[in-house]
């Protein structure tokens, strides 16, 4: 018997880059659900059970993700959701957040990657974080 | 400027009555006070865009007046009065920094034209400080926008490559996938250099200045050394530090300034061929410190010589063939003048080449204060090789 499929949502407003990250998830065996929005990935977040997010930060007029991710913090439904974050500028991301480091914790589980991410960190980091988030439920 | 603050210092109480008189009707806010005193403790208060002095005071004399003004902000523009209409004492004042002088007695208009000159010069040196401060503004936010509409398309294509290469490689033949590996270097270096770029241009000269602490010159030296020593070994490159022990200390932020030894010790190395040398030295000299890097190599082409800071400006490949950026020696400029030092190059073609970085001695208080006796050199200095 084959495990189900891990649930995971993609929220990016660029849609190739959305499709090179797709392709390499599906390809690995992941369901991937798209939202080019960060309204319609909110949405898409509550109406389904997903396993995993993959959040891109600079959406739309600025760094709409980290709102989001804020939003994600305060809804108790969603707050246990691993978020993989992706960003084009690190710097900026550290920016925002002043005195911290440059990976800020939105949720109890989140990981940073770069734009563009060779596949291989892109699987072992959505990998590491599913199989941590499973431990965590398992307490 | 709507209405301008004016200032006058004078002794004599006829001459403040008559200049207020004078200066009624002129859309100027006017104050005065006897004697320099008065008139240097009504500035903080008073805020004045310009300030009319009389060279000869009891107390505190013009001049000192003056100077005072200038330590205090030197963005206010001050007038001298000169009761005795001697050329030499209106030269003086001007060579400390007055705008200009009117010697006694003026008529009402010959006043009241200085003054209006000296507010017009005023509203011209705030002008040119906003705009100072627009153009660094822009050129940060200008950096990440321009960087992050760059990458993003980049980014995107990348992604894709990286995907297609996996996907496609049980079937791809080997040139396709030479071809398609040869895309993502392509584009990898595309980004990098844009990320450079950025890093470039947005140096921030106040964070650097904020970050500055007393370092011994050796720290960067030998990080600079460490992470090019690999480098140099496979050029077949040698490379040799000469710090005296103890090194000589300087007010920095050691992090940049690793980046241009780096940089320019890195590039040092790349214009070298085998059996080359490359030396790094420092020496404190008339409260400076100075680091110098000489290499035995190519050398730089004279008419190459003057170009060499700009950026995007890159000579001919290195001994080897290899190309840079074009962007180390602009930015390693960029960071020394965040400094407070300088940086100048000698060179030879096919004998070498000589950068010398100079930067400021450490002293206890900071940057600006008089530079402190080292006393006889008697350390001899440590030869490191790696």
């Amino acid at each position: 018997m084959t495990e189900p499929k891990k649930q995971l949502l993609m929220i990016d407003d660029d849609p190739d880059f959305v499709a090179g990250i797709k392709a390499i998830l599906d390809g690995a065996g992941y369901d991937v659900d798209v939202a080019y929005n960060p309204k319609d990935g909110f949405a898409k977040l509550k109406s389904k059970r997903y396993d995993l997010l993959l959040l891109d930060i600079m959406m739309g007029r600025g760094a709409e993700g980290v709102m989001m991710a804020r939003k994600i913090r305060k809804e108790p439904a969603l707050k246990e959701i691993p978020i993989l974050i992706m960003t084009g500028i690190r710097e900026q991301v550290a920016f925002m957040f002043p005195g911290q480091a440059v990976h800020p914790r939105f949720v109890p589980l989140d990981e940073l990657v770069e734009k563009p991410v060779e596949p291989e960190l892109l699987l072992e980091k959505v990998g590491a974080l599913l199989k941590a988030s499973e431990a965590r439920e398992k307490q | 400027m709507d209405t301008a603050k004016v200032l006058i210092v004078d002794d004599e109480e006829i001459v403040l009555d008559s200049c207020t008189e004078i200066l009624r009707g002129e859309p100027c806010e006017l104050a005065t006070a006897s004697d320099g005193a008065r008139g240097l403790a009504l500035i903080p208060e008073f805020h004045p865009d310009l300030v009319v002095v009389d060279l000869k005071m009891p107390g505190l004399s013009g001049f000192e007046v003056l100077e005072r003004i200038h330590q205090t902000d030197p963005t206010i523009v001050t007038i001298v009065i000169t009761g005795y209409a001697t050329v030499a004492s209106a030269v003086e004042a001007m060579k400390r920094g007055a705008y200009d002088f009117l010697p006694k007695p003026f008529t009402p208009d010959e006043f009241r034209l200085i003054i209006r000159r000296g507010v017009e010069k005023r509203s011209l040196v705030l002008e040119t400080i906003a705009l100072r401060r627009e153009r660094e503004l822009l050129r940060d936010h200008f950096a990440s926008i321009v960087s992050h509409e760059l990458k993003a398309p980049l980014a995107a294509i990348q992604q894709n490559v990286f995907s297609l290469e996996r996907e496609l490689a049980a079937v791809a033949t080997e040139d396709q996938r030479g071809r398609l590996g040869r895309v993502k270097t392509r584009v990898g270096d595309l980004l990098q250099l844009i990320e450079t770029w950025r890093r470039g241009v947005s140096i921030d000269v106040e964070a650097i200045k904020a970050q500055c602490a007393p370092v011994s010159i050796s720290v960067p030296i030998e990080k600079a050394v460490d992470s090019l020593s690999v480098h140099a070994t496979r050029k077949e490159v040698e490379l040799v530090a000469n710090v005296p022990d103890p090194a000589p200390m300087v007010w920095g932020d050691q992090g940049t300034l690793t980046q241009v030894l780096v940089n320019i010790m890195g590039n040092a190395i790349k214009y070298s061929r085998v059996g080359d040398r490359v030396t790094v030295s420092a020496q404190a000299r008339d409260g400076k410190v100075l680091v110098s890097v000489s290499d035995t190599g190519v050398g730089i082409s004279p008419e190459d010589l003057p170009l060499i800071f700009n950026a995007f400006y890159s000579a001919q490949p290195g001994a080897a063939g290899e190309r840079g950026s074009g962007l180390g020696l602009a930015v390693s400029r960029r960071i020394v003048e965040a400094h407070g030092g300088t940086i100048a190059v000698q060179s030879t073609p096919g004998k070498g080449s000589t950068f010398v970085v100079t930067l400021p001695e450490r002293t206890d208080d900071g940057p600006g204060s008089p530079p402190r006796e080292t006393g006889p050199q008697t350390a001899t200095p440590k030869e490191g090789r790696r």
